[in-house]
């Protein structure tokens, strides 16, 4: 009882005011943005030839407002929301009318989730392994060549670390294609072939998401695992005589680990923002352009639907990490 | 299993090297590779076009539908289409008269009759969402003649209702009726896979939005494609988005595109790596020179000092317009010097009728001083520009008067000095603009973000041959400016400094229409598209009155009226027309050659246009496999 009312009550109710709050924000700050969706999706028909005369302009104006749910107070709109929200309606997309938000970010999602999952998981993976034993090893040969290795492609901006990878090993030695995230003319049905398929039209995005990201990890837990090899207690248990391995996993990885786990978490919930420039520069699908044509088009409800969906998945990740610490660090316990 | 996971590697790694770029049964010699202009489809299985407007240039414009009528700005022709002959309206332009090709089929076999024409209307006429749903109120009774012929009866008259069925790039083009019938909601249905009077059909389309795959009808000969210009030569078209002009270049090297709308660094970058690559012009300045748009700058005359025609003329005489191009776009553009693009069609039907008037056109300068600001000599300057830039410059004076434009106006920052001092400005001691009430001058340009649009780089030269002449300017990139200028929250801005002409008819009353003072809106409310410049004349409303009561096929008649209108903003100048769209087109020569060049221009060039199905049929292959 005591669990619920000290510890899990309030990071219950911190979840409810965050989740409550960021969406009201990323409901309001659109509206204030000079941006007008009906205006923007007048422009595009009209900007590329269409022929509609100034009287038609200004009906369809009006129309546009009642389809698009503009009409009305902010109060208003807010309050029909929040009403559409709860039942999972994030209504339809302005810049793809009518096609219902939702039927966009699951065409888009399933791509960004699974590759940004299992490259933000394998850098994690392999980052922290790297990065543990040189930050214990690191005074060995090897640690300053992957120092060396770190200190180059980490500041690289990823733009150029992208474009690099894509012009050598999509051009230079064409093993890999140019862009998109299927063959060109193929049937998206399942079989092995069409597996490989997949997996080599995800590989450059991917290699070039584990290399800075590996590096990242490698870099953060080298420096924490010097501190704490240099504690007390890892002292101690040199003297003691404990093997170094296992004061290597058990003692010295292990603490460090734990502001490596809340960074997973964090990077697991940003997930759902996507990954923009990836997706930009190898023309990947996903759930990034999406969002950014959301933001360029004015489409509040897309706008709404993916950011929604993201503080969810954050602020939900946040709470089962500040639920699970007590399990990796025996110093944090709830009385 | 240890062994079966090494073979499984190795098979997978030998796929990878030695995988096709496309699949087997699509020979790429049969196919033609174009890059999707407005990128990847957020819907991939969406077809339905006259709900949603978006990604239709991937193929269900240029390939799937045809149109009732079509603009081929290259010719300055209205292509009959799917209707069999031009338009025709009673004396009160009440009732139009359509009629039908005979012969064309969907492509799922079905007759494509008056049924299928007179539903499309009554579909979208009450249907809100659809597109020219707003349009077709106008619409009060459809009557059926025959199968061909259709009589639609208007509310009120409009000489040009028939335009909104006029492909430019959108029209309201005829739905299958056999199809659409059966629909429950026609806003949410795909239409996938689509059906199409033109002459290919879906083949295949990316679960993630970036190619669509179409394929050659067996039938092709009943398209009214096939009809008016015999079979298109690729079997196969691809639309593909591989992303940025960097990601163009590298797929036009290895001939994985034949197609693309570049930048013009992008393009100068495939035409040094890519022998067998050209562009619209196969020397400088390259670009598409015929596009039916002009560019340019918009003054919100409803704001000081813009209100006053004399400040945007000093305005315009303080561009000295061949650096001005030279900082734009590296020179390679056509000057325009009035509110239209220098198309061949409009070179024939405007300019040479305006030439003489443009030379003998004078500004009061006050106390009796008149100044001729037309320069007819600004094409050879850019001309020589070009030259001393090391670029290959053709003697023939018309051919550079076609190239760079029969002229503009003059760098004058004298006389534009002698119009702001009559208005009240002055300079101080370090030559910098004030106001007439004291203040410093200072302006800010309103543009968007893409720093390739031509939008972006008319403002930045702007600003920098305004700074040159001492007034104090800023340019605002905002992704929001299109916005801004429909309210009327800007200074200058960069938009179309006219509503685009029609290219391929001489008609202006899309260009002027939207200047017509009942359109005007106060600042803060959008004004129509067209007049963000919130500029009105009386005599441009009687102009405007004119050409609405004028039939479409009273061309000479439309000529004169035109010209008087693009004579009035000219002495008005709202908005300043600096040069043409410059297109910035490349393509391969690889696999497909007898592309509509500058030399050979049987149509447009573009692959995103409609009118590109119209195209097909005259390429080349060359037989390389």
């Amino acid at each position: 009882m005591n669990f619920v009312r000290r510890y899990l009550l309030p990071r219950l109710i911190t979840y409810f005011l965050v989740i409550w709050v960021g969406i009201t924000m990323i409901f309001f700050i659109p509206r204030f943005l000079p941006t007008d969706p009906v205006q923007q999706f007048i422009n595009r028909l009209v900007a590329q030839g269409t022929y509609m005369d100034p009287k038609a302009i200004e009906e369809m104006t009006e129309t546009l407002k009642e389809l698009y749910g503009l009409k009305g107070s902010l109060w208003e709109q807010y309050i029909n929301f929040w009403k559409r929200f709860l039942k999972g309606d994030f209504g339809p997309s302005y810049y793809q009318f009518p096609t219902p938000v939702i039927i966009l970010i699951k065409q888009s999602l399933p791509w960004t989730a699974w590759l940004l999952l299992v490259t933000t998981l394998l850098s994690w993976i392999i980052g922290n392994i790297l990065g543990g034993l040189a930050g214990y090893f690191s005074n060995r040969r090897w640690v300053k060549i992957l120092d060396g290795i770190a200190m180059v492609i980490r500041p690289m901006p990823y733009y150029i670390l992208a474009l690099g990878l894509l012009i050598l090993l999509a051009y230079i030695i064409p093993i890999f294609p140019i862009g998109g995230g299927f063959a060109i003319g193929m049937q998206f049905t399942f079989s092995w072939e069409n597996l490989l398929i997949l997996l080599k039209h995800a590989f450059l995005p991917a290699l070039s998401l584990i290399l800075i990201g590996v590096f990242i990890w490698f870099q953060a837990m080298k420096l924490v695992v010097q501190s704490v090899k240099s504690e007390d207690y890892v002292k101690y248990a040199k003297m003691g005589g404990i093997e170094e391995k296992r004061i290597v996993r058990r003692y010295v990885i292990r603490n460090a680990m734990l502001p490596q786990i809340t960074g997973l978490a964090l990077s697991l919930g940003q997930i759902f923002g996507g990954a923009l420039i990836t997706e930009i520069v190898f023309s990947y699908p996903g759930i990034g352009t999406l969002l950014y044509n959301a933001i360029f088009t004015g489409d509040y409800n897309l706008l709404m639907g993916v950011s929604t969906l993201s503080i969810l998945l954050i602020t939900t990740s946040i709470l089962l990490i500040d639920l699970l610490y007590p399990l990796f660090d025996p110093r944090v316990r709830y009385r | 299993m240890k062994k079966f996971l090494v073979i499984l590697f190795v098979v997978s790694m030998f796929s990878l090297f030695f995988a096709q770029q496309l699949p087997p049964g699509i020979p790429r010699n049969e196919t033609f590779i174009a890059d999707n202009l407005t990128g990847r489809a957020a819907n991939p299985g969406n077809f339905n076009i006259w709900a949603t407007w978006v990604w239709n240039d991937r193929g269900i414009q240029n390939l799937l539908l045809e149109p009732l009528w079509c603009v081929e700005y290259a010719t300055g022709e209205i292509i009959n289409a799917l209707a069999a002959e031009p338009p025709k309206y009673n004396s009160d332009f009440t009732e139009l008269t359509i009629k039908l090709r005979k012969g064309v089929y969907w492509s799922d076999g079905v007759p494509f009759t008056a049924d299928d024409l007179i539903y499309t209307i009554e579909l979208v006429k009450n249907t809100p969402g659809m597109g020219y749903n707003s349009q077709m109120q106008q619409v009060k009774e459809i009557v059926k003649v025959d199968d061909y012929t259709v009589v639609i009866k208007l509310n009120a008259p409009n000489s040009r209702f028939h335009t909104y069925f006029l492909d430019r790039w959108g029209a309201l083009r005829p739905l299958p009726k056999h199809i659409f019938e059966k629909v429950e909601d026609p806003l949410t249905f795909d239409f996938n896979p689509p059906v199409g009077t033109g002459p290919y059909v879906l083949k295949g389309y990316d679960p993630g939005g970036y190619w669509t795959l179409w394929e050659r009808r067996e039938d092709w000969d009943r398209t009214p494609t096939g009809m008016l210009y015999g079979m298109p030569q690729p079997k196969y078209v691809l639309f593909i988005t591989y992303g940025g002009p960097e990601k163009q270049v590298l797929a036009m090297a290895q001939h994985q595109l034949d197609a693309a709308d570049l930048t013009l660094e992008a393009l100068k970058a495939v035409l040094s790596r890519v022998k067998t690559a050209r562009a619209w012009r196969r020397n400088f300045p390259w670009t598409v020179n015929i596009d039916p748009c002009v560019t340019g700058l918009h003054f919100n005359t409803a704001k000081e000092p813009f209100n006053n025609p004399e400040v945007r003329w000093a305005l315009t005489l303080a561009i000295d317009i061949v650096e001005y191009a030279a900082n734009a776009f590296d020179g390679a553009v056509t000057l325009s010097p009035i509110h239209i693009p220098l198309t061949t069609a409009y070179y024939n039907w405007y300019f040479t009728k305006l030439e003489d008037w443009l030379k003998n056109f004078e500004l009061d300068l006050g106390n009796g001083e008149k100044f001729k600001p037309y320069d007819p000599t600004a094409g050879f300057r850019l001309a020589e520009y070009a030259k001393k830039r090391g670029y290959p410059v053709p003697d023939n004076p018309e051919l550079i008067k076609r190239i760079f434009g029969p002229g503009w106006w003059k760098y004058a920052p004298d006389v534009a000095a002698k119009l702001l001092e009559k208005n009240g400005f002055y300079r101080d001691k370090d030559g910098k603009w004030h106001l007439p009430n004291g203040e410093l001058w200072k302006i800010t340009i309103t543009t968007g973000t893409n720093p390739a649009h031509p939008g972006y780089r008319n403002a930045f030269a702007a600003a920098q041959a305004w700074k040159k002449f001492g007034i104090d300017v800023t340019v605002q990139t905002t992704d929001a400016a299109a916005t801004l200028d429909q309210r009327g929250e800007f200074e200058v801005s960069t938009d179309w400094p006219a509503a685009e002409p029609w290219g391929g008819h001489p008609d202006l009353f899309r260009t002027l229409e939207p200047f017509h003072s009942k359109y005007i809106r106060p600042i803060g409310e959008n004004a129509p598209w067209g007049n963000y410049a919130r500029w009105s004349n009386p005599e441009m409303d009687k102009i405007i009155d004119e050409i609405q009561q004028t039939t479409w096929g009273d061309t000479k008649k439309l000529i004169e009226l035109g010209v008087e209108g693009l004579k009035l903003l000219v002495k008005e100048m709202p908005t300043i027309p600096t040069f043409n769209y410059p297109g910035v087109i490349a393509w391969d020569e690889y696999y497909w050659t007898n592309y509509p060049g500058a030399e050979n221009m049987y149509a447009q060039p573009y692959h995103h246009w409609p009118n590109f199905k119209y195209m097909l049929p005259f390429l080349k292959p060359t037989g390389r496999k």
